[in-house]
């Protein structure tokens, strides 16, 4: 359609020349190219330019620009709508997943019933494991301490809620989850269940435990996955930390994905 | 029977590593070591003591494979 603008008369100036293709990129790179062309033009052809034949030189330049700059809105509009509608999508799934995945129904070391929703609106780093541990659970929920400790001392930051979940849950009762909790820090939750529960929480966070054979005291140790969770404040899996990540790591982690957040609920 | 608490906890580990620096100073040799077995034996349940001793052969094996001294068998060399 540019070509009934420009033909026949630019062709018949542009003959001597190589017509570069009449490129369609949006706007920028076509006029860069007349530009060359009219600097081309030598002093002679001035006369004729001033002609009446047809619209003028410039006016073609600026209705091919124009047309141009029409294409290109045109295209980034488009473009934007396909983000928009690909985001709203993804912030749908999002939403069903906050709800839906990784709910649970556990007693806290109060005896409290407490589920997933409960917990919505704050940061939780949450830990699994068991209180006749030997050293991986206070270790880890040391360190885990540590991080809520750090970043509660900054003023501006959210308070990041502390929780421990037993894979045990045929010794770990309500009693035995409050005098272990204490140990560590104030608002340390403890929770625990049935042996359902438990299964149903641990599947949700694809934690694996295994307890192991119990000797003559009956006593015996869990074998379990060993990974300190962070949820969102949406109640959406956001990051989890392994016990090679020191408390100064996390924390930091922590705190960018505090910067970052946005949520999706509401 | 209950969890250790926090100082029972301490106790044990405490035991623990008396327990192992004496190793460490005998080269591995337990019977210089029985006082602090014992102790290291009643500060904490049976359980975890199977545990540690498992952990301890774990770490030692770990120095050994780090300072090389594990080659591997000619016949997997060659294939």
């Amino acid at each position: 359609m540019l070509l009934l603008i420009w033909a026949p008369k630019a062709w018949h100036r542009l003959s001597p020349l190589k017509p570069p293709a009449l490129l369609w990129t949006p706007g920028g790179e076509a006029v860069h190219v007349r530009y060359r062309l009219l600097s081309r033009q030598g002093p002679g052809e001035r006369g004729r330019q001033t002609q009446p034949q047809g619209p003028g030189f410039r006016t073609r330049l600026l209705i091919t620009g124009l047309f141009g700059a029409g294409l290109g809105g045109a295209w980034l509009a488009a473009r934007a709508e396909k983000e928009r509608r690909r985001q709203q999508q993804r912030t749908e799934a999002l939403r069903q997943a906050a709800v839906g995945q990784g709910d649970f129904s556990l007693l806290d070391h109060r005896g409290q019933a407490r589920c997933k929703a409960d917990f919505r609106g704050q940061w939780v780093l949450m830990y699994f494991g068991f209180t006749h541990c030997p050293d991986i659970c206070p270790d880890e929920l040391e360190k885990l301490v540590q991080v809520v400790q750090e970043l509660e001392a900054e003023p501006g930051l959210p308070p990041v809620q502390p929780v421990f979940i037993t894979v045990d849950p045929e010794r770990d009762t309500v009693a035995a989850m409050a005098r272990y909790v204490q140990d560590f820090h104030p608002r340390l939750l403890g929770l625990t269940g049935s042996a359902e529960q438990v299964a149903q929480v641990s599947r949700s966070y694809r934690v694996y435990y295994s307890a192991g054979p119990k000797d003559e005291d009956q006593d015996y140790v869990v074998d379990h996955s060993i990974a300190i969770y962070l949820l969102s404040p949406d109640g959406l899996f956001t990051d989890y930390y392994s016990r090679a990540r020191s408390a100064q790591q996390i924390a930091d982690s922590v705190r960018r994905h505090m910067a970052a957040f946005r949520s999706v609920l509401h | 029977m209950a969890a250790p608490s926090m100082k029972e906890r301490q106790a044990c580990w405490g035991a623990r590593d008396e327990y192992w620096k004496c190793l460490d100073e005998n080269t591995e040799d337990a019977s210089q070591c029985k006082k602090l077995r014992s102790s290291f034996e009643s500060s904490c349940p049976q359980q975890w003591i199977k545990y540690f001793d498992k952990r301890r052969d774990y770490l030692k094996f770990k120095e050994k494979f780090e300072a090389g001294q594990f080659q591997p068998s000619k016949t997997t060399a060659k294939s």
